[in-house]
């Protein structure tokens, strides 16, 4: 399922900025409306995936207020087709990343970015220099979880976009139209199997990839 | 050079320091909690102060007043930490060149560092794989490629045990005489201070309570109460004269006064620096003949100042000395100022500073 993996690579190209971003901003910094974008960043974890998803239609869609705006001005529409899965995957991964790097930057000792800055360098320097390196392994972490996550959404992508074969059918959702129709229990099966190896490599090469990460900053 | 002066009130904690130093090295000395440390953070703008002003080199970098607040990056103030803080994702080169590749213009070049510091050997080394002291040297070779105006040492060497600190005293030296850099070296040991510099600040509670020569703020009550609870320590530069092998002694002196030390094998013409702890002088009216101790030097007595049921006695022996007594034996001996005396120190009680001997 060619598609499965595009709309989850587009995902994770597309959440890594912002969750890094916020992942930094929520672990580093204090500011009016912390509270408020903690909680709206990690709303879709505790909904139903059906709701962000029909908020998305609400707001993405053609008739929506963003969506509709995004088509008159660009010709472009996210509703029905993969790049509003790639949206809809992003929003509920989104997050999980932030999660795992605001956890990992908030474990790293302040004091070797104080180091970094009387050595001369500039806060955004800081941060791609020292922060980010130094946060990597939990950044890992949080990609492959966006990643996994996107491969697996469900509930948010067929309220958004739907169950189009070919556009917008990722293999959560062939799994499932599969199921539905009779004799339809050997492509299952053949889907869930993919499905089982897609998410077993995405883990292991994560692992392989962390662990590397690990022994470069001498952790155990 | 540098001025400030500033305050800072956290927790129940208010720090309220002003001084103005040269150039050359300033010793920041006071007990643990005192804070120098937060000074020094507030020095390199890591730490904000509620009011004041710190100016370096003609320059604002923090005016309360005005508004005036340079951030730690713009203030080319580099700091060498305790616990050095090198960055643990990157290996020794990496961490040395981490300020070289910033920095405007100006500065030592990096193989001029990398010699005076003599880290050739460690360069291919991981971060992880450094002991105590070999991290310090980096960390001070990384503070310096950065080509700050000022460096500030917050207690470089309190993490090291005694046989590293002797191993690094002789860089720090040198790194004062080869690069000519502005230094606050901050430590609760005055040995190592003197060490560096005579230029002292003393600080306790927030407070900087003098600032001067060692020779002469020691005379304030208050700095020498908190000298002595620090473990008082005589620290004297003497040019060496001879090493005898056969009876395991060097001479050195001062003047005229001629000093027996401990075997060192240091060229004669050389300056040997030793420490001696004032508990370790005792005082005697008249030679003492037929005895072990090597050292007699006369002197004469110019203050006394009773210190809890201890005395400090000050002496000019050619050079200030400051020896504890016990109340008793200065009364015994009706010591007074102006007494001439003969400071008895065993020739074991000095212990070299910097040559790991």
């Amino acid at each position: 399922m060619l598609l499965s993996l595009k709309v989850a690579t587009s995902c994770l190209l597309l959440v890594s900025a912002p969750a890094l971003a916020l992942g930094w901003l929520l672990a580093r910094r204090q500011f009016p409306g912390k509270a408020l974008v903690d909680g709206l960043v990690h709303l879709p974890l505790v909904l139903p995936p059906v709701v962000p998803g029909y908020l998305l239609l609400l707001l993405l869609g053609q008739q929506g207020v963003v969506g509709g705006w995004l088509y008159r001005t660009f010709g472009m529409s996210l509703a029905f087709n993969w790049k509003g899965a790639v949206v809809a995957s992003a929003v509920m991964g989104l997050p999980l990343m932030v999660r795992a790097v605001r956890l990992s930057i908030e474990l790293i000792d302040l004091r070797y970015e104080q180091a970094a800055a009387t050595l001369g360098a500039a806060p955004w320097r800081i941060f791609t220099h020292v922060t980010l390196p130094l946060a990597w392994p939990g950044v890992l972490t949080g990609m492959v979880l966006a990643f996994t996550r996107s491969l697996g959404e469900f509930g948010a992508t067929i309220t958004f976009v739907g169950n189009i074969a070919g556009e917008t059918q990722t293999l959560p959702l062939a799994i499932y139209s599969a199921t539905q129709q009779p004799g339809g229990e050997g492509p299952a099966l053949r889907l869930a199997c993919l499905s089982l190896g897609l998410a077993l490599a995405a883990l292991l090469a994560s692992d392989v990839f962390e662990r590397r990460a690990r022994r470069r900053l001498g952790l155990p | 050079m540098l001025e400030f002066s500033v305050t800072l009130t956290q927790g129940g904690f208010t720090l309220d320091a002003a001084l103005r130093c040269d150039a050359g090295v300033t010793g920041l000395f006071g007990p643990s909690g005192s804070g120098k440390s937060t000074l020094l953070a507030v020095l390199a703008g890591l730490q904000r102060p509620q009011e004041g002003h710190i100016t370096l080199a003609g320059e604002t970098l923090f005016d309360a007043a005005t508004g005036v607040n340079w951030p730690p990056h713009r203030r080319r103030i580099g700091v060498v930490f305790q616990d050095g803080r090198l960055l643990p994702h990157l290996g020794v080169t990496a961490n040395l060149r981490f300020g070289l590749s910033l920095r405007a213009t100006g500065g030592p070049s990096f193989e001029h560092v990398v010699e005076v510091l003599a880290l050739s050997g460690l360069l291919s080394r991981r971060v992880q794989s450094l002991s105590g002291g070999e991290r310090q040297r980096v960390a001070l070779g990384r503070a310096l490629l950065a080509a700050p105006q000022l460096l500030l040492l917050d207690e470089p060497l309190a993490a090291l045990d005694e046989g590293m600190k002797q191993q690094i005293l002789p860089f720090l030296r040198r790194v004062k005489e080869d690069f000519k850099l502005p230094m606050i070296y901050v430590s609760h040991a005055i040995n190592e201070i003197l060490h560096l510099t005579p230029n002292l600040a003393v600080m306790d509670a927030g407070r900087i309570i003098g600032h001067g020569r060692f020779s002469e703020i020691i005379h304030e009550d208050r700095v020498l109460a908190l000298a002595h609870a620090l473990g008082l320590q005589n620290v004297l530069s003497l040019e060496v004269v001879s090493n005898d092998t056969v009876l395991g002694s060097t001479s050195a002196r001062h003047g005229a006064q001629l000093f027996l030390l401990p075997l060192a094998h240091l060229a004669p013409g050389a300056t040997a620096h030793v420490a001696v702890r004032a508990e370790n002088i005792a005082l005697a009216l008249c030679p003492a003949a037929h005895t072990t101790i090597q050292n007699q030097l006369p002197g004469v007595i110019t203050r006394i100042t009773p210190l809890a049921n201890r005395l400090l006695v000050e002496i000019d022996a050619g050079l200030p000395l400051i020896a504890e007594v016990s109340a008793r034996a200065v009364s015994d001996l009706a010591l007074a100022k102006g007494t001439p005396v003969y400071c008895l120190i065993k020739a074991n009680a000095f212990a070299y500073l910097g040559q790991g001997a």
